[in-house]
């Protein structure tokens, strides 16, 4: 039995069905991203596990306790918000120790608490401010302090970095990992960016259109994306026409040119590869060079191959020379990782 | 040339509101012929009646803006967290005070809680009071509403819930606590328009027979010449005194600048 199970959830708003049977099962401490496209139903079923929405159909259980019909307020959960949601009206120690407060802990403990929530998140000096006077990213670190504060069983997570530059972003996202496992927190973190999702997670819970398309870890989700709409979500990726010739062989041709992947596949597939997935050789399929741009540490390839536009990486070599666009070479057949998904999924 | 003009309205804006102040202040220094002098104000300060009507007034005016802000501030704050689409209904309904006259009011109260009714508020002292302080709670309710909707329209309601409840906290916590501190500065200028508004009203406690000011103001108008004057400048400061003590206590109670 897991920490946190979701039983066939749903959700219908009127008529409108925004989560279709939805099925998790969250090991304690266990962090967990749900990635989706906006719309796609993420933060309806974090809102779900939270309380603020009740499901149409399903379970939630924590612990093994059922609480899919317990307030918000019962559940014992931690959130972080996208726009920070502290209250204005205390200051930074005071919004820590709110949750304590509600729950009618000693001051004394609420202080060394508080205290202690502060020095975790790297803000000791800041107790006495106000949130006003904090900036974005030391603002959502006080809104992750506090939602730790009264040591909830489950955090949850929505979007709390989409609101913030570039830089705090990533420094933040670090952070709150190290929190986590430090705490061993179990925890849904739920982003519509996929690098915060592949760099922080132990799973990935891929979602579009109300529906789990695919669980999996960071590594699993970008190598061996289930459906098409994962491989086309998470990471860029190149499509291929290819044309089936012996399905139990894997026997393809793509572009005129012949070759076989060495295990079966489907009698329609498409055929796909990651930009840093494909590499160049003296023959293979023949492409033509539309763009060149030199990244530093990688070198973009922009081509053409039997009319689509395709991307191919690698790492920068400092004897290796550019090619010109408008050159005609060829990607290797053998030296490239293929994915294969199904035909239209 | 831009600047004279914007001087000119100040100035015009000034005399507007100023010469009829300093035209009553004039007339209620000049009960002694031939020359200034405080006697009006000493008649009207001696008069037990304008001591126990002005304090009478003060008290309901308090109570009024208790009363309003119970019913207010939770009210505008679930329309905005649960009922957004009801907010054009419930602020039409908050406007009806300003198009029905006072006069309607206290007649439909006088026959619906008359000593023949099922609750015959009319029948006692007590009565009557808490029917005049609905009344005021009533004739207040545009402003304050107007007020507190606007406060909260600068706070993220709904975010804000959901962090509180997400620690634990029920409702009475976060409208206590949380959504009242965070509107504090809306309601004391809601509050300030109520106490105005009580402290001369005549309509409904003269109908409801009750020693409130405005009355007490009407009738000696109807009988003097000099200490109307000499009252108007009285109350006028009173008022302006009371709204101050307010704002004191208020900044006291811990208002804090809500800087973005």
């Amino acid at each position: 039995m897991s920490f946190l199970n979701l039983d066939h959830l749903q959700k219908s708003f009127g008529s409108t069905k925004v989560v279709h049977d939805f099925n998790l099962n969250v090991e304690k401490g266990e962090f967990v991203s749900f990635l989706g496209p906006s719309g796609c139903g993420k933060t309806t079923v974090l809102r779900m596990v939270a309380g603020f929405e009740e499901p149409s159909v399903g379970r939630i259980l924590i612990d093994g306790q059922d609480v899919t019909r317990l307030r918000p307020n019962q559940r014992q959960i931690g959130m972080v918000f996208q726009a920070y949601a502290l209250f204005p009206n205390l200051t930074v120690a005071d919004n820590v120790g709110f949750g304590l407060k509600v729950a009618g802990v000693p001051r004394a403990e609420r202080a060394g608490r508080v205290t202690e929530m502060l020095e975790l998140i790297g803000l000791p000096e800041m107790g006495a401010r106000f949130p006003w006077q904090l900036s974005g990213g030391q603002q959502q670190r006080v809104a992750l302090a506090r939602a730790l504060a009264p040591r909830p069983r489950v955090l949850l997570l929505d979007e709390p970095l989409s609101a913030l530059d570039a830089k705090i972003r990533v420094s933040l996202r670090n952070q709150i990992r190290e929190i986590q496992q430090q705490l061993g927190i179990t925890t849904i973190f739920v982003t519509h960016d996929q690098e915060e999702a592949l760099s922080i997670s132990d799973r990935i819970v891929v979602m579009h259109k109300g529906i789990a398309d695919q669980t999996g870890t960071p590594r699993q989700i970008y190598n061996q994306p289930a459906t098409d709409f994962v491989a086309g979500f998470v990471g860029t990726l190149n499509r291929f026409d290819a044309e089936v010739l012996d399905a139990p062989t894997g026997r393809l041709r793509v572009a005129g040119t012949e070759f076989a992947l060495g295990r079966a596949v489907p009698s329609a597939v498409s055929l796909a590869a990651r930009p840093e997935g494909l590499s160049l050789a003296d023959d293979g399929i023949p492409a033509e060079v539309t763009g060149v741009e030199f990244l530093g540490s990688v070198q973009r390839l922009r081509m053409r191959v039997a009319g689509r536009e395709i991307v191919l990486d690698r790492f920068n070599a400092p004897s290796a020379a550019l090619p010109e666009p408008g050159e005609a070479v060829h990607i290797s057949t053998q030296g490239s990782s293929w994915l294969v998904l199904p035909h239209g999924a | 040339m831009k600047r004279i003009w914007s001087w000119g309205a100040i100035v015009f804006g000034g005399l507007y509101f100023l010469l009829p102040l300093i035209g009553t202040v004039e007339f209620s220094l000049r009960m002694r012929r031939g020359e200034y002098s405080l006697d009006a104000y000493r008649s009207v300060l001696a008069d037990p009646q304008f001591r126990a009507t002005f304090s009478y007034s003060v008290v309901m005016a308090l109570l009024t803006i208790v009363l309003g802000v119970l019913i207010v501030v939770p009210t505008a704050y679930w329309v905005r967290l649960r009922l957004p689409r009801l907010r054009p209904v419930i602020e039409f309904i908050t406007l009806l005070p300003l198009v029905i006259p006072a006069i309607v009011v206290v007649f439909g109260y006088i026959r619906l809680y008359n000593t023949s009714s099922i609750l015959p508020l009319t029948g006692t002292a007590s009565g009557t009071n808490l029917l005049l302080l609905c009344g005021y709670a009533t004739l207040a309710l545009p402003y304050m509403y107007r007020a507190v909707d606007t406060g909260l329209s600068t706070l993220d309601v709904r975010s804000l819930t959901e962090a509180a409840q997400s620690l634990g906290a029920g409702w009475t916590r976060i409208i206590g606590s949380l959504i009242l501190p965070n509107v504090l500065g809306a309601v004391m200028s809601g509050a300030f328009l109520s106490f105005a508004i009580v402290i001369g009203e005549f309509t409904m406690a003269a109908l409801l027979n009750r020693p409130a000011f405005g009355p007490y103001m009407q009738l000696l108008g109807a009988n003097r010449a000099y200490e109307p004057a000499a009252l108007a400048v009285i109350a006028f400061a009173a008022t302006w005194g009371c709204m101050g003590v307010m704002q004191l206590i208020s900044r006291l109670a811990g208002v804090r600048k809500t800087a973005k």
